[in-house]
């Protein structure tokens, strides 16, 4: 392994005493949903931006994850932490069935099959209710009263999952999902397996998002399918945080996890009740238009083009309209 | 100028070193450091007594949140004019849930661990409710539940946690003796959002239903944010029951009476369980299609409750629309709310749930106490009520001793939707 460059530590390091500091509960807790939402968006990511696989349906992996580990509680009467080591399995055992059935054909069917699994999944985990008790949710007591313990185990899966999607980059399975990305003919005739690279990227990307599933059940303590097979909120959320940060970037997902969290956050409670009440009623129009400047002004996100940012933002509009893989 | 240029071309390749990353993380830093100078904010002065309230203001679900935020300011007004909390003003904190629990969660988090609040009021959703409940009992900070209906809430042994509101399977009470009594219904179909509130108050209706002897001929959930419920209503209208049972928001109840208008679905009456059913919205959505609707509800103007009438002409006149339940229950919330924290020894925690606990008071949703029953604890019991919308309006039909109209049945459906 190559050294770690010293921003990197510094990030960890501030991550690692910020709980130390900040004794509030409720900034602890924002940070365990951003870091969570880095897990998810890196993993997307992984699949998405270097793969060049679009999911519209991370909440399938997410969902499964979370309730791998209710339901090991309510059917199996086991610790839902048991779901932290199943819940990344089970995902990957779904992911790897999707892939084996989507990733034959091309084009936008991937996609779309995301977005039909990621409905079906939800409808059934609405509709077998002998199984998972339907819209009652799965709700279990925190094993924790302190947000310590829940804060370490989510940067300890970020940066997980971040170096994971790291060392990947670095390995010859890198250079391959790029290929596919750029160019699946080419990348068939020099003899890369698509369908086996691209089922490895999900594999990969399903196992991670699974886990912060498992996560959420575990400190949440009350999961119901519409929140963990939520379309908007979970799969499109992934999308979003990855494309604020930058699509195809090693650190896009988490610059845009900490966005997207804190944002919503800070508009939510109208800069934490400095502003009028009204401004977190417009939570959600900033939120678009957030993501409407990215798109027209940083194709590549923040992290993407963090280049034309520092450099000729103000000076001159270069029109660098390169073709950039998604 | 040329050279800038040079660094703005930008293909995704790997982005893992070098000087771009360690501005990256520049970036990352700057970030950490804005939330930590954020979280350093001084607490404001200690002049008044806070309570925090957690309501869905955006969202699907904002209407409800928007007639409850107006109920709890008005009582709140109302509270710091005669004299506040022993003196104190009384100051809610109100935080927007999204209709998400992860969300409600860090507003309660917030609210607990920020604002330093000495209760917890709101709690719309089921879901919501549930996330900001298990919050203030592990952090042992009183809650009182005004809307939240899924019976589960108050059955977790949760002995921070206080319901006002009837849970959900206690809303069809009074449409139970309305139907052996008058209509003597064979069948019926039900249609309920998929939410935790529209499952259980199906499950529920379906037991009532089978206790009654009516057949229940169909029994369909629909998800969030439909539009098209015409195969839905095609089913309905071939199974062609007696009774339509529907259990709804805000848009959901509006479309399923106008595409039923437009589809000619007839059953003898088509009943809401309470919810969208009893909003002003409602009937402005669906106009005509509104008409003759019944509807469970759980309060209504002129039920015999001090301060009701007038806190519904007062509300009309401030807002210029009409207020229901759920503007009565948070309003009811906050006389509750001022009386527990009156009464309380300090605004300790334990105090204050003290105080909750031994609650025994008229407000204008009817009595509060709390009592154990089945699996409930902290549980608030009240009757419920049947509405009717005739002509535009809300008007109460049964039980008949309270009634404000008398109940238009059987319906001629062609004649009413002409």
């Amino acid at each position: 392994m190559k050294r770690i460059s010293w921003p990197t530590i510094v990030v960890i390091a501030l991550l690692v005493l910020f709980p130390l500091v900040v004794q509030s509960d409720y900034y602890r807790h924002i940070f365990i949903l951003s870091l969570m939402w880095v897990v998810i968006g890196s993993a997307w990511n992984l699949l998405a931006g270097y793969t060049g696989q679009v999911s519209f349906g991370h909440a399938i992996f997410f969902g499964t994850g979370a309730y791998t580990a209710g339901l090991g509680v309510t059917k199996l009467g086991i610790s839902a932490w048991w779901g932290m080591l199943l819940g990344g399995p089970v995902a990957l055992l779904v992911g790897l069935i999707i892939g084996w059935i989507c990733f034959r054909l091309r084009g936008p069917y991937f996609a779309l099959a995301t977005i039909a699994i990621g409905e079906i999944f939800r409808l059934v985990a609405i509709d077998w209710r002998s199984m998972t008790d339907g819209m009652d949710g799965i709700l279990i007591i925190q094993s924790f009263r302190s947000k310590l313990p829940y804060y370490y185990l989510a940067l300890a899966l970020a940066i997980a999952c971040v170096f994971a999607v790291y060392l990947v980059l670095r390995s010859k399975w890198g250079y391959y999902f790029v290929a596919i990305r750029e160019d699946q003919d080419v990348a068939e005739t020099i003899g890369i397996s698509s369908f086996r690279y691209k089922s490895l990227s999900l594999m990969i990307s399903s196992y991670f998002t699974g886990m912060a599933g498992a996560f959420y059940m575990n400190y949440m303590a009350f999961i119901d399918p519409h929140v963990v097979f939520s379309l908007h909120d979970i799969s499109i959320m992934a999308i979003l945080v990855a494309i604020i940060g930058g699509v195809g970037t090693l650190w896009g997902p988490a610059v845009g996890a900490f966005i997207m969290v804190w944002l919503q956050e800070i508009f939510r409670s109208a800069f934490f009740g400095l502003l009028p009440q009204w401004v977190s009623e417009a939570h959600v129009l900033v939120f678009g238009l957030l993501v409407i400047f990215v798109i027209r002004y940083l194709a590549n996100g923040i992290v993407g083009d963090w280049s034309k940012i520092t450099g000729d933002w103000f000076k001159k509009k270069q029109l660098s309209y390169s073709s950039s893989g998604n | 100028m040329e050279q800038n240029g040079v660094r703005s071309s930008t293909t995704i390749t790997y982005r893992t070193g070098g000087a771009n990353m360690r501005k990256l993380l520049v970036l990352l830093t700057l970030v950490l450091a804005f939330a930590v100078v954020f979280s350093t904010t001084p607490a404001w002065s200690e002049e008044t007594v806070k309570v925090g309230i957690i309501l869905p203001l955006t969202g699907a679900q904002a209407a409800f949140g928007e007639i409850e935020r107006n109920s709890f300011v008005m009582a709140a007004e109302k509270v710091n004019a005669a004299g506040g909390i022993n003196g104190k003003q009384l100051e809610l904190l109100f935080e927007d849930d999204t209709g998400k629990p992860e969300v409600a969660r860090s507003a309660a988090e917030k609210l607990i661990s920020k604002d330093k609040v000495v209760m917890l009021g709101g709690g719309y959703g089921s879901s919501e409710t549930f996330a900001i409940a298990g919050v203030a009992q592990q952090n042992g900070m009183p809650f009182l539940v005004n809307t939240g209906s899924a019976d589960k809430i108050t059955e977790q042994g949760w002995d921070y946690v206080f319901r006002l509101n009837p849970p959900v399977s206690a809303y069809p009470a009074a449409l139970e003796s309305f139907l052996t009594e008058v209509v003597k219904p064979e069948s019926c179909a039900i249609l309920y959002e998929d939410s935790a509130f529209g499952t259980s108050g199906s499950k529920n209706f379906a037991e009532t239903a089978e206790r009654l002897g009516i057949k229940v001929v169909m029994m369909e959930g629909y998800s969030k944010g439909g539009v098209d419920f015409k195969p839905l209503l095609v089913k309905v209208k071939q199974a062609n029951p007696d009774l339509v049972y529907m259990i709804s928001y805000v848009m959901d109840a509006s479309l399923l009476m106008t595409q039923s208008m437009e589809l000619r679905v007839m059953p003898k009456l088509f009943v809401g369980g309470a919810a969208g059913f009893t909003l002003p919205e409602f009937v402005k959505n669906a106009g005509n299609a509104a008409n003759m609707v019944y509807s469970a509800t759980l309060w209504y103007e002129t039920l015999p409750y001090p301060g009701a009438s007038e806190y519904y002409e007062e509300y009309v006149k401030r807002f210029n629309k009409p207020t229901e339940y759920h503007g009565a229950e948070a309003y009811a919330a906050c006389q509750v709310i001022a009386d527990t924290l009156k009464r309380a020894k300090s605004f300790s925690a334990e105090d204050v749930k003290t105080a909750l606990a031994e609650t025994d008071m008229e407000t204008v949703f009817g009595p509060v106490k709390f009592v154990s029953y089945d699996k409930k604890i902290n549980q608030n019991k009240l009757p419920t009520y049947l509405v009717q919308w005739i002509d535009g309006k809300l008007e109460l039909v049964w039980p008949k001793d309270v009634a404000s109209k008398p109940y238009v049945y059987p319906i001629d459906w062609e004649k009413v939707w002409q």
